[in-house]
């Protein structure tokens, strides 16, 4: 581990962890968001040379990607998920992929980080760890509030886990003001499967429209157990629930117009599903 | 403590100041490579763009520590190549450049496309460039640049 005149430069998780326990540091990942506030207070600890945060794998039932892994790596690798790689490819240009990691998008805590949208439309579990104590939890449960995330002292994301069930019927579609370089107004994801014409699974997520990316697994069960002829019979009641259960925020754009592109994304995903 | 060090256009430096220093303010005020131009200082426009470790970055959006150990170039070291006087000419031939604030962030844009794609499709070259601001030429005229480059350079990427 190499200590400089305000950072740390460690090699292993293990010597991270320990610097995360004894000094008070703020964890860099690849800068691209952090780079934006001001630097004064806490030492940096950078975590980009820990290559055991830098693997991409697969195991009976997750896809699991370390941390540390660029958007760039992640869109180049043969193991990452499909709906992961599009979003992915689709984030900032190539100079912030190439440095932003998984690990800080999700740690900033914004609810218009594209990974993260994939990250909830996937269910997908978050692997923390601290000197002391290991914890693998949801993102839904990971997320608590604007910027304020279950993270305890002395704790890194070094892990997200995707399981690998129903990620290959997938929709994808980033909203913003311009092809790159854009910070997305509307992000939305949606997974749908079938199974012997019946489907068996359903799940849409919206970011950027409310100070958490939002999940409604309660309406998007109506589906289950339906074939597509009887989904479409209920179709107007669920988007009925949607319209209803969705009330985006005005930020840089207005409630209406982020309503109105909601259930159009929405709509969009039923139909290419001939719903 | 220790020094950062780094490679800087290929010679071994070292850094005596502060790890969370912004390498755009480093490469500009202390080592005086003034081909780095700052321009949004929020990773928005690529006019700031180095290649680190063969990887087009934004220099605003790094923090020192970070390359401790790397491998940095500027289009200062990135002038002396061959690749370079390739795709200079090329920009010449076809007038890419008006007012060229946005020009060294191209150029080593262009760098890594070819890099990774010595062939590449019009769209892979925009995609490319896409995090590299021009306000003046409306991107054909370096679209084409980075076409015709790719041609004359046979063979050196």
């Amino acid at each position: 581990m190499v200590k400089l005149n305000n950072g740390y430069v460690p090699e292993t998780l293990e010597e991270a962890l320990s610097i995360m326990r004894d000094e008070k540091v703020k964890p860099y990942s690849g800068g691209t968001d952090l780079m934006l506030e001001v630097g004064e207070g806490a030492s940096y600890l950078f975590l980009n040379k820990i290559a055991e945060l830098k693997i991409i794998k697969s195991d009976s039932d997750y896809i699991r990607i370390g941390a540390q892994c660029t958007f760039t790596e992640i869109e180049e690798s043969d193991v990452a998920p499909r709906i992961l790689k599009d979003a992915m490819s689709q984030l900032a240009g190539p100079a912030v992929r190439n440095f932003g990691t998984i690990g800080g998008n999700i740690g900033n805590g914004s609810a218009k980080a594209d990974s993260a949208l994939i990250l909830f439309v996937t269910d997908s579990l978050i692997r923390l760890k601290s000197a002391s104590s290991e914890r693998t939890i949801y993102i839904k449960d990971f997320y608590k509030q604007r910027k304020q995330l279950d993270l305890r002292d002395g704790e890194l994301i070094v892990e997200v886990l995707i399981p690998k069930k129903y990620l290959e019927n997938y929709y994808y579609k980033k909203i913003g003001a311009r092809k790159a370089l854009a910070i997305t107004r509307v992000g939305f994801a949606g997974l749908l499967q079938e199974e012997n014409g019946v489907i068996t699974h359903v799940a849409t997520a919206f970011g950027a429209i409310e100070p958490i990316i939002v999940r409604h697994p309660e309406i998007d069960e109506m589906f289950i157990g339906k074939t597509i002829s009887e989904a479409r019979g209920i179709k107007d009641n669920y988007l009925n629930l949607y319209e209803n259960a969705i009330n985006p925020s005005a930020g840089r754009v207005s409630k209406e117009y982020r309503k109105t592109v909601c259930m159009n994304l929405l709509k969009d995903f039923l139909n290419e599903n001939g719903i | 403590m220790k020094y950062i060090e780094f490679k800087l256009n290929g010679e071994n430096v070292q850094y005596e100041g502060s790890a969370k220093d912004r390498l755009l303010d480093i490469l500009r005020e202390t080592y005086r490579l003034t081909g780095v131009k700052c321009g949004c200082k929020e990773g928005e426009c690529g006019a700031c763009s180095v290649i680190i470790d063969g990887r087009l970055a934004n220099s605003c959006m790094i923090a020192m520590g970070s390359i401790h150990g790397s491998d940095v170039m500027t289009i200062e070291g990135f002038s002396n190549t061959e690749r370079f006087k390739v795709i200079d000419k090329a920009y010449g031939d076809v007038s890419a450049v008006q007012c060229g604030f946005c020009i060294p962030g191209m150029v080593l844009a262009t760098e890594c496309i070819l890099a990774v794609t010595p062939h590449p499709t019009e769209e892979e070259i925009r995609r490319g460039i896409s995090g590299n601001l021009c306000r003046c030429t409306g991107y054909n005229s370096i679209v084409k640049a980075i076409g015709i480059a790719a041609k004359e350079g046979e063979g050196l990427w």
